[in-house]
């Protein structure tokens, strides 16, 4: 088995931040993880996770603010719609829809970001490589 | 002489920050004295009674902001010695010594505590001499612990920016000031005041406060409320508000106890809803906005709330807690595991001093004496004092006592003396290819033990468009900035690419460095080289490919990236004020004075409002002469308008912009263009059909009774409290009724009528409870009952015949009284703010008052917007006085003061960038087919359809660029300028391309 890759798509302002305290906590996780910066989980497009699966990626990670505490009010919800959509979208591609997670890590939760990494890298090892890895094509 | 422009502020409470703020974005420079050697070694109150267990960065930020401008300087260590002068020209002499990291220029390498040879253990906990205090999750505070250090200096030789200097001598410095703010921070009861309680005597109690401060950094989880004896989790919990209990003078209760024990219990039971939890207090003081309904799934929860007069706290075996308390006319006694106390705060222990080097005055209750109708005038002229130096304050009064204040302030103020600095001119790259540059942050050496760092710079030589690798030192300290700056500049490359550490605390800095070099921000990437990868991981090959993708994912992100000027929109110097209430008109006079044109707006034929039928309050203010001298001042200004028989009838536009059509009646259709909206629209008084009110002349409201107070001069009033309010069609306290039924009791008594007084809770807040130890004095009788079980009018024949069974007992009483005095309470005028929270698009909160997020609680909602100007957060509108939540008059003043306040700020800029975002969403003209898909998912009301191009348009003052717009498009016409469609898409493909 290669190295696997995952892919964190992470809100600036709850999970990115609590990235960051897991950093300047120096608390150590998982280093598979790649991570890309939005302003808002809700700039998740289904096209991103789908994009970043068949480039290669073993997992999705897509990381927001706690229910009712969003930075812009409700955009977390449009993220989980999103990531309903990627995954309905990723089975008919046959694709293991594990591969996808949303996660809702406050900003102030550095260790719980951590553990989410920690977790979903083991779920993803177990899973093994990601099987329509430069396979599919839209 | 002219005036000086410096206002030194003295403490480290919130009002005093907030005060640093306003003042900053005005252009005047601060000195802040903190007697702590960092930030917060001193505890001011949101750190003390905090209930959200939260960071608290809106003290922090500002800081930063502006000592990094320039416009405010911060002594540690430092106190206040000597006062001379007057105001407009103080001679202030303080005491300051450095602190031994300045951690403005630290950069958290850690190579001090690499090379301190001092091995310390305190409190089981293993560290060096020189370590890192971590008591705030969002700031690493390096510390000398000066016990132990042997000042071998190897710290200090280590130290690659010069942050770290073991001398750091204690130094007498002389300033030149215009005013003095007194802000010094809440003192908590110590072991000796909570000697009642057993805390410090007993393991198992502990203070809320120390919860809420462990918590910081981890949330409010399981563990943060373990037994300290054992480490297990309690089955039963008791919180007690200590003040209720405690001596008199001893401390004093403040707004937000009770919610703190409400809001505790129900994090613990949401937690752990098998453990007990139990809150004892003499009242529940819920007149918070949302505090009734907190209490209300308290009780779903299964919360026990008991009220009680007395309590005694004694330790059994095992650590566990039993609690007696007094209930009808004999004691319980209930066991606990664990004891969690809310304490109040004590009158200042900085006021001695500060009475013999200022010569300001305490009031009797050992707190700061102000000038009556002020919120923050001492009997100094020019020396001004502000939150919980002057009362028992809750977190939003300190907030908004940093904004009343500012005219105040600035009458004594000379011209000012800070200009922001002036940006260098940027290179237009459009037209050249781009060439990407990367600097890679060695931290000054430090990253390279943990990561090859010229492997990595290797590697990305060959990504496509990468013109210029280096190594670079750092771009966080001035010097570092500047060297990086000019690299940059020199390497000749239009896009950068800087692999650095935390934007938290940096972003501005690396922005910084990007402009020095002459280049857009919106041209640059920054990585989080430390945080993501060298701090994180282990295995020097996966961080070094970790590393890579990161850097190659953002050059692919910056070959597409283009240059743009953040968008900027015109600010009007204008306010519309609705309502021609004492609020609204506390309002217009404030913007008056400050120099702004105001239009007051009231549909009525007479500006006064309900003001004008109230005479006094509890605490002595007589309330005519100063509504007399108010409108004498409104009707005297040339700046104020008066609108009177005027009503709204469409608003278009936003903040700084707005566009109001108003009719007059009888006249014409007329325009405004206010740039903020001040909303003082008042509510009114209840109306009841219940106990006869309306058929029976001798029942009637407070108010009814104030009007016919001279009539009744003996016989028996009863009185009965929270008349249709505080049940589950009204869940909220209107805050004023339980000190205007005791202030007229104590009239009625002085007279010779008995009075009787049927309770559920006494809301009588900070000082207000004096009155009410008076009343019990006096004989005013109070009997308490039960939320389920309403006093009941039996009869009404010569007298009235009021019935009520005991609360504690359940034992029936029986009164006859004479009248029959009902406090209702206020409700808000729903038709009215339903009509004007459509038209500027506000929320109403479930009780139908005004809620914008930030106004609201500073603390309770302001959370997620906490990075945005607070001046503009509720986007130009400000919702104040009664139509925001019930109050009293002089805090309905203190509200008018701080949004005026607050627009004062922003009033004076002719252009102003959008509040909340740097790069707004945008539209492709050529793209959009106008279909309205973005309208509908943006949560700002950002974008609408322009009725004439039929094609989207965003109101970048609105934008907070989440992006939501642009993933809905389905024409790929909605962008983020820095997040663009393409963008992402290749960074996603170089991001996983190796």
């Amino acid at each position: 088995m290669n190295d696997i890759k995952i892919v964190a798509f992470l809100c600036n302002w709850c999970t990115y931040t609590a990235a960051d305290l897991a950093g300047t906590s120096r608390l150590k996780y998982e280093p598979e993880v790649r991570i890309i910066r939005l302003m808002c989980s809700s700039r998740i497009d289904p096209v991103f996770i789908l994009k970043a699966l068949m480039d290669g990626a073993d997992g999705v990670l897509v990381g927001g603010c706690a229910p009712g505490d969003c930075h812009y009010s409700k955009g977390n919800y449009y993220a989980r719609r999103k990531v309903a959509v990627a995954k309905t979208i990723a089975e008919s591609m046959g694709i293991n829809t594990e591969r996808i997670r949303l996660s809702w890590i406050p900003a102030s939760e550095g260790p719980l970001f951590a553990e989410v990494v920690n977790e979903f890298t083991e779920k993803i090892k177990e899973l093994g490589d990601n099987p329509t890895k430069n396979e599919v094509y839209l | 002489m002219p005036k000086e422009s410096t206002t030194l502020i003295y403490g480290t409470n919130l009002s005093g920050y907030r005060i640093a703020y306003a003042l900053g974005k005005l252009g005047y420079k601060t000195v802040l004295l903190n007697r702590g050697s960092y930030v917060d070694e001193i505890k001011n109150q949101v750190l003390s009674q905090l209930p959200l267990d939260l960071c608290w960065a809106c003290g922090h930020m500002p800081q930063r902001m502006f000592i990094g401008l320039g416009a405010m300087q911060v002594f540690y260590n430092s106190d206040i010695l000597e006062v001379n002068g007057s105001a407009g020209n103080f001679k202030v002499k303080v005491k300051k010594r450095d602190p031994y990291v300045n951690n403005f220029i630290c950069t958290e390498c850690e190579k001090c505590i690499d090379v301190c040879p001092v091995d310390v253990t305190v409190d089981g906990e293993q560290r060096k001499a020189c370590y890192v205090h971590r008591e705030m999750a969002w700031e690493n505070i390096y510390q000398i612990d000066e016990t132990h250090c042997t000042r071998c200096g190897e710290c200090e030789k280590a130290c690659p920016t010069g942050a770290l200097k073991l001398d750091r001598p204690e130094e007498i410095v002389e300033i030149n000031v215009g005013a003095i703010i007194l802000s010094p921070e809440f003192d908590e009861p110590d072991e000796n005041d909570l000697a009642l309680f057993g805390w410090k005597k007993f393991p198992n109690i502990v203070k809320s406060a120390d919860l809420a401060r462990a918590s910081l950094s981890t949330n409010f989880t399981q563990e943060s409320f373990v037994r300290p004896s054992d480490g297990k989790l309690p089955k039963q919990i008791a919180i007690v508000i200590t003040p209720q209990f405690n001596q008199k003078g001893i401390e004093y209760e403040s707004y937000n106890a009770s919610a703190q024990a409400i809001y505790r219990a129900n994090k613990i039971k949401e937690i752990v809803p098998e453990i007990d939890v139990t809150i004892f207090c003499r009242e529940y003081r819920c007149f918070g906005k949302g505090h009734c309904r907190m209490y209300e799934r308290a009780e779903k929860n299964g919360v026990r709330v008991i009220r009680t007069q007395s309590i005694s706290i004694d330790e059994i075996p095992d650590h566990n807690i039993s609690i007696k308390y007094e209930w009808g006319n004999s004691h319980k006694e209930q066991n606990f595991e664990m004891a969690i106390l809310i304490f109040g705060q004590k009158p200042p222990q900085q006021m001695e001093k500060l009475k013999k080097i200022c010569g300001i005055e305490a009031n009797e209750h050992g707190f700061c004496k102000l000038e009556p109708f002020t919120c923050a005038k001492t009997n100094v002229p020019g020396i001004l004092a502000v939150g919980e130096f002057t009362a028992p304050k809750g977190n939003p009064e300190t907030v908004w006592e940093g904004y009343g204040p500012v005219r105040e302030i600035l009458r004594h103020l000379g011209d000012k003396k800070i200009e922001p600095p002036k940006l260098p001119q940027l290179k237009n790259v459009s037209k050249e290819i781009p060439k990407i540059g990367v600097f890679i942050c060695s931290c000054f050496g430090s990253f390279n033990e943990k990561i090859n760092l010229e492997n990595l710079a290797n590697r990305i030589n060959s990504i496509p468009r990468v013109s210029k690798v280096e190594i670079v030192e750092g771009c966080c300290t001035p010097s570092t900035i500047q060297s990086t700056a000019s690299k940059i500049k020199e390497s000749g490359v239009n896009r950068v690419i800087l692999a650095v550490c935390t934007p938290l605390q940096k972003l501005m800095k690396f922005r910084k460095t990007v402009t020095m070099a002459g280049l857009n921000p919106l041209l640059s990437e920054f990585i989080r080289l430390r945080e993501d990868v060298i701090q994180v991981h282990d295995d020097p090959e996966k961080m070094e490919s970790k590393a890579f993708a990161l850097i190659h994912a953002a050059a692919s992100k910056l070959k597409n990236a283009q240059a743009a000027p953040p968008p900027m929109d015109k600010m009007g110097s204008t306010a519309m004020i609705i309502g021609g209430g004492i609020t609204g008109l506390e309002a217009a006079r404030y913007l008056s004075e400050m120099g702004f044109q105001s239009d007051i707006v009231e549909k009525t034929d007479i500006i006064g409002g309900r003001a004008a039928i109230l005479s006094t309050d509890i605490e002595g203010h007589e309330f005519k002469p100063y509504l007399d001298n108010l409108i004498k001042d409104v009707n005297a200004s040339k700046l104020i308008t008066v609108h009177t028989q005027t009503n709204i009838i469409n608003v278009s536009g936003y903040a700084g912009n707005f566009n109001v059509s108003l009719t007059k009646t009888g006249e014409d259709q007329f325009e405004l263009k206010p740039a903020i909206v001040i909303i003082a629209t008042g509510a009114l008084e209840n109306k009841v059909d219940i106990y006869s009110y309306g058929k029976d002349a001798r029942v009637m409201t407070q108010s009814d009774l104030e009007q016919k107070l001279s009539q009744i001069n003996n016989g028996h009033v009863a009185m009965i409290q929270c008349v249709g309010s505080r049940n589950p069609n009204r869940p909220y306290c209107s805050r004023i009724c339980c000190s205007q039924a005791v202030h007229n009791a104590l009239l009625l008594k002085e007279k010779g009528v008995d009075v009787t007084l049927f309770y559920r809770d006494m809301n009588l807040y900070g000082f207000k409870e004096d009155y009410y130890w008076q009343a019990i004095d006096r004989g005013i009788k109070f009997i308490r009952f039960d939320q389920h079980n309403y006093p009941k009018l039996t009869g009404s024949d010569d007298s009235l015949q009021i019935s009520c069974s005991d609360y504690e007992t359940g034992d029936e009483l029986k009164i006859s009284a004479d009248y029959l005095i009902l406090s209702v309470g206020i409700v808000p005028d729903i038709q009215n703010n339903e009509k004007l929270a459509k038209m500027f698009n506000l929320n109403l909160d479930d009780d139908g008052f005004y809620d914008v997020e930030s106004c609201a609680c500073p603390y309770e909602d302001a959370s997620k917007r906490l990075m945005k100007p607070f001046e503009l957060s509720s986007n130009g509108v400000f919702p104040v006085g009664l139509a925001h939540s019930p109050r009293s008059l002089i805090e309905t003043l203190l509200m008018a003061r701080q949004a005026a306040g607050k627009a004062s700020v922003v009033l004076p800029k002719p252009m102003m960038p959008p509040p909340n975002a740097m790069y707004v969403s945008e539209v492709d003209a050529d793209k959009c087919v106008g279909c309205g898909l973005c309208v509908g998912v943006c949560p700002y009301n950002a974008r609408e359809i322009d009725p004439v191009k039929k094609i989207a348009v965003v109101h970048p003052f609105l934008c907070e660029s989440c992006g939501a717009c642009v993933v809905a498009c389905p024409s790929s016409a909605a962008f983020l300028r820095d997040h663009r469609e393409e963008q992402m898409i290749s960074s996603i493909d170089a991001l996983l391309a190796v």
